[in-house]
């Protein structure tokens, strides 16, 4: 199945197909429809950009296949799409495969910022944690400097709860998996006895159940039922997942997500592309990031991007 | 003329059921091809691949740790590279899948022999409809309910569940013993056919003695937290999403296909029998012990078998309820990680043609060839069984 996902001929197969059957319709829609391809963390957004898109140019739709962040450069490189969410930067692997495709590398367009927050139950008086202890609790190789696992509350300094931590995380697969493991745990490797979840909505659900447990969720997952614990930088000082301090960048555990765009140095992005990214990086588009939970981009990074792109200032 | 329509309309049925039957088969045969060609590159592979084989089977040398282990962490790009070890799946499975056959072969064979021998002919009607229904239930919402509503549950309530344990048998056996002291006109009103109903307010009353007696229990026996108690003295940790949760949440979906072979294999034994033991004065339970079970011993083994297939393929109940946690412990309490699960989970981000595809592949071969066997045995002996029926003189 997946194989045939990612071979260029099946998609060259199905585009056959899909221009057969949609060969009169297509004449009308193709400047309408924008087919994007790539991350399950941004669906949503994609999707509340695509509505407003509509809104604001009737006839205009936005498809996203949202199959993880993976498939966005392949399908890139292949060309089934030319804007490509991605909640993780391109690997060298990916970008070189595009260049030796196209001779110019993929446009980046940063879009929105996410963070990953540590969480535990609710009723867990933990107040911080630094970096050190974090790895001691979710790796076994202690790359970040600690000196040992910590397996119980009490070797945190807490009564209650007692007994052992009880950990929880995304699975292997995700990209959330792969930037806490690169972030939180200097590239080291977790723990078996990580409990893997399919969705940071359940990773969520199940730290809310339990006094035990500790978990990490996207920021956008975060509920009343769980608390997030800030985390201690190198100079001992609290940083809290607050919205300001993941868009100032002080909060260690952040992200970019980004767009990436196949566009050709000196051209200009064809109508439907330029009316989505122009949306995106307007106040309304960054009004929907922070509804989805997210956090938005300063002023400046979106002026300095849209006049990168060529777009006029708003 | 009416006839050779009819002829017609005949052969057609014929060729096109032949047609559909030589499909199934073409297409199962086209998976287990399918997966042969993918996984044989992972044995004789064209270029060296880097992975030793016998490092898939044996504890590897990891770093951080002292001693080599099972480690299957297939997502390590940078310079340690990825530990890919089965057996830890492999074991995952096969414990989800006794676990839930401890939970589920007595429940459904008990059932099985009292609704074929015992049962009232109308609450037998009424019993079947509502276990298809329970087959009938998705995994998804089996695994759902499992993983966010059970466990935690469970979690809280360590002491009820254990005082319910304790319980529940002794209760039942109470039960049935009280039932034989009554006076016999008593006896008479509440016959054995309709014990299943009857017994529903004991199961509630025993439900809230337990539920009084659970805490008191557990501040008398174990200092007030059992799970404390587990880890200190026992040293067995306690998962939130363990083996005994995903053994009884696919324990209840595999109790219904055990309990319809195993009650159509049980009333197939010819009457006569039955009846003939009766006349020589034997009980009813001495009947279904040595007469009955006994005559229908390899379909209800037939029935445990399917049962266990089931319960090894069965992805979205294990993938929801066990943590996915890749451990190797026979700590009962403790996470497990199926094969079937890690397929759902990381085969739709596996590159195609990597060595994390093919031994996602090989897993997928394995349950292929595993279910394919058992099945396959479960109907070889099902045949024999109506064989043997039919030369004891029965219906079939």
């Amino acid at each position: 199945m997946t194989r045939a996902y990612r071979s260029p001929s099946f998609w060259a197969a199905l585009l056959i197909v899909a221009a057969l059957f949609a060969a009169p319709a297509e004449a009308e829609h193709r400047i309408g429809t924008l087919d994007t391809v790539g991350s399950d963390t941004m669906a949503g957004l994609m999707l509340r950009w695509g509505e407003r898109l509509a809104r604001r140019h009737p006839g205009m739709r936005v498809q996203l296949q949202a199959s993880g962040s993976a498939s966005a450069p392949t399908a890139l490189t292949a060309g089934t799409t030319l804007v490509g969410p991605m909640s993780r930067p391109m690997t060298e692997a990916e970008h070189q495969a595009f260049v030796a495709r196209y001779g110019y590398p993929p446009r980046e367009v940063v879009v929105a910022r996410d963070a990953l927050v540590v969480v535990v139950h609710r009723h867990n008086p933990l107040s911080s944690l630094s970096r050190q202890q974090l790895d001691a609790v979710f790796s076994e190789t202690y790359r970040c400097g600690a000196e040992g696992g910590l397996r119980r509350w009490a070797a945190l300094g807490l009564e209650v709860p007692s007994g052992r931590i009880v950990l929880h995380g995304r699975n292997a697969v995700s990209g959330t998996h792969d930037l806490f493991r690169r972030e939180a745990l200097c590239g080291g490797r977790f723990r078996p006895s990580v409990n893997e979840h399919p969705g940071s909505a359940a990773v969520v659900a199940a730290v809310a159940a339990d006094p035990q447990a500790i978990g990490y969720a996207g920021l956008n997952h975060l509920m009343p039922s769980v608390r997030p614990i800030p985390l201690r930088d190198a100079e001992g000082v609290q940083r809290a997942p607050e919205p300001s301090a993941v868009r100032r960048g002080d909060y260690p555990l952040a992200r970019d997500l980004r767009l990436y765009v196949n566009l050709p140095p000196g051209e200009s992005l064809p109508a439907a592309e330029q009316a989505f990214i122009e949306l995106v990086l307007s106040a309304e588009g960054q009004a929907i990031v922070e509804e989805l939970g997210f956090v938005s981009l300063p002023g400046a990074v979106l002026s300095r991007q849209r006049r990168r792109l060529g777009l006029e200032a708003e | 003329m009416r006839q050779r329509l009819r002829q017609g309309r005949d052969r057609l049925a014929t060729a096109l059921i032949t047609a559909g039957g030589i499909g199934v088969i073409a297409a199962v045969m086209g998976i287990a091809v399918f997966l042969v060609v993918e996984v044989v590159p992972l044995f004789w592979p064209a270029e060296p691949t880097g992975i030793r084989l016998e490092a898939l089977w044996l504890p590897q040398d990891v770093a951080g740790l002292d001693a080599p282990a099972y480690r299957w962490q297939p997502s390590l790009a940078d310079d340690s590279g990825p530990l890919f070890s089965l057996p830890p799946l492999v074991w995952g499975t096969l414990e989800a899948a006794a676990w839930s056959l401890v939970i589920a072969v007595p429940l459904a064979l008990g059932a099985a022999a009292h609704s074929a021998l015992f049962m009232s002919r109308r609450l037998r009607a009424r019993l079947r409809p509502t276990l298809e229904l329970m087959e009938a239930l998705p995994g998804v919402v089996i695994g759902f309910v499992a993983g966010l509503a059970l466990a935690p549950w469970l979690e809280r309530h360590l002491g009820l569940a254990l005082a319910l344990l304790l319980l529940l048998p002794t209760g039942l056996l109470l039960a049935g013993g009280l039932w034989r002291q009554l006076p016999a006109r008593l006896q008479r009103r509440l016959p054995l056919g309709w014990a299943a109903l009857w017994l529903m307010p004991w199961l509630v009353l025993t439900w809230g003695l337990a539920h009084w007696l659970g805490p008191r229990l557990e501040t008398l026996w174990f200092g007030g937290d059992l799970r404390a108690w587990l880890e200190v003295t026992l040293g067995l940790d306690y998962a939130n999403r363990n083996a005994v949760i995903v053994g009884m949440a696919m324990g209840f979906a595999v109790v219904p296909s055990i309990y319809a072979l195993a009650e159509d294999a049980l009333s197939g034994v010819p009457r006569s029998l039955a009846e003939g033991a009766q006349a020589l004065g034997a009980t009813r339970w001495q009947t279904l012990w040595r007469v009955m079970l006994p005559a229908a011993s390899p379909g209800v083994l037939s029935a445990v078998m399917i049962g266990a297939g089931r319960a090894v393929g069965e992805t979205m109940i294990v993938l929801m309820a066990s943590g996915n946690t890749a451990l190797m412990t026979a700590n009962p309490l403790d996470g497990l990680r199926s094969m079937a699960a890690s397929i759902a989970i990381e085969l739709p981000e596996a590159a195609p043609g990597g060595t994390h595809y093919r031994l996602l592949l090989l897993a997928a071969l394995l349950l292929f060839a595993f279910t394919f066997l058992v099945n396959t045995l479960a109907e070889v002996v099902r045949t024999r069984l109506h064989r043997r029926y039919r030369r004891l003189g029965g219906p079939s």
